[in-house]
């Protein structure tokens, strides 16, 4: 699990480029410093259902264990 | 096969007609939307399991065979921070179908962005292994959606 937080993580462009990561029940709400230092086909690699972009906020989908990654992720940074 | 209970009163939509891309495009899974009577609910469990997930606005329960059922009450709720829910269930309950779930009066429930359509979803099931009901309108505990496998 926490390798996969770390993916996600590097897939959202690395922890300075994280302002902001809540999770929801299937996803993660992030506001991100620089939206095109997301790596979509990295987060969907790291197991991401999908992936929304929108101006500076991105979602990603990982399903029910959101907060579970949310902590990891903040756990690495 | 599972058969997930209406876990309110409502009107029968599809999930197409969630006003949520997550939903609507059934990217964490395939299942039935409700748009509830805007009277004080208790949404109850839709399945016999256990509680893997409670949020006031979300939760998910295993069913026996493994199938993972998120009830998602209303979009983009998660902004009213618990505001309006009454959760009843805690995580790591075993529940049987029926049982008080989270209490709550979507008429009351407004913002910006928001809806209180209720996406009931088998999360990770491949699309057509969902069999919705023909009613246009269930009450609790009315069979919803068949889930195969």
């Amino acid at each position: 699990m926490a390798d996969r937080a770390e993916q996600i993580l590097a897939g959202l462009g690395g922890s300075d480029n994280i302002i902001e990561i809540e999770p929801c029940i299937t996803r993660l709400r992030t506001e991100v410093e620089d939206a095109s230092q997301v790596n979509e086909a990295a987060l969907k690699a790291a197991g991401a259902h999908g992936v929304m972009i929108s101006g500076n906020v991105v979602q990603v989908v990982v399903g029910p264990e959101a907060d579970t990654i949310a902590e990891d992720i903040e756990d690495l940074r | 096969m599972t058969r997930v209970a209406a876990p309110c009163p409502g009107r029968v939509l599809p999930l197409t007609e969630v006003p949520d891309p997550v939903f609507s495009s059934a990217m964490v899974g395939p299942g039935i939307a409700l748009d509830p009577a805007p009277e004080e609910t208790t949404v109850g469990a839709p399945v016999t399991g256990k509680v893997i997930k409670v949020h006031p606005h979300a939760f998910v329960i295993q069913g026996e065979d493994g199938v993972g059922i998120l009830v998602h009450l209303g979009i983009n709720t998660v902004r009213l921070e618990g505001e309006g829910f009454e959760v009843l269930a805690q995580q790591g309950d075993q529940v049987t179908q029926g049982d008080p779930m989270v209490r709550w009066t979507p008429g009351n429930i407004s913002g910006e962005g928001i809806s209180t359509i209720i996406p009931v979803v088998a999360l990770d099931q491949p699309a057509d292994s969902v069999t919705p009901t023909d009613a246009s309108e269930v009450s609790p505990g009315d069979a919803l959606f068949d889930v195969a496998g």
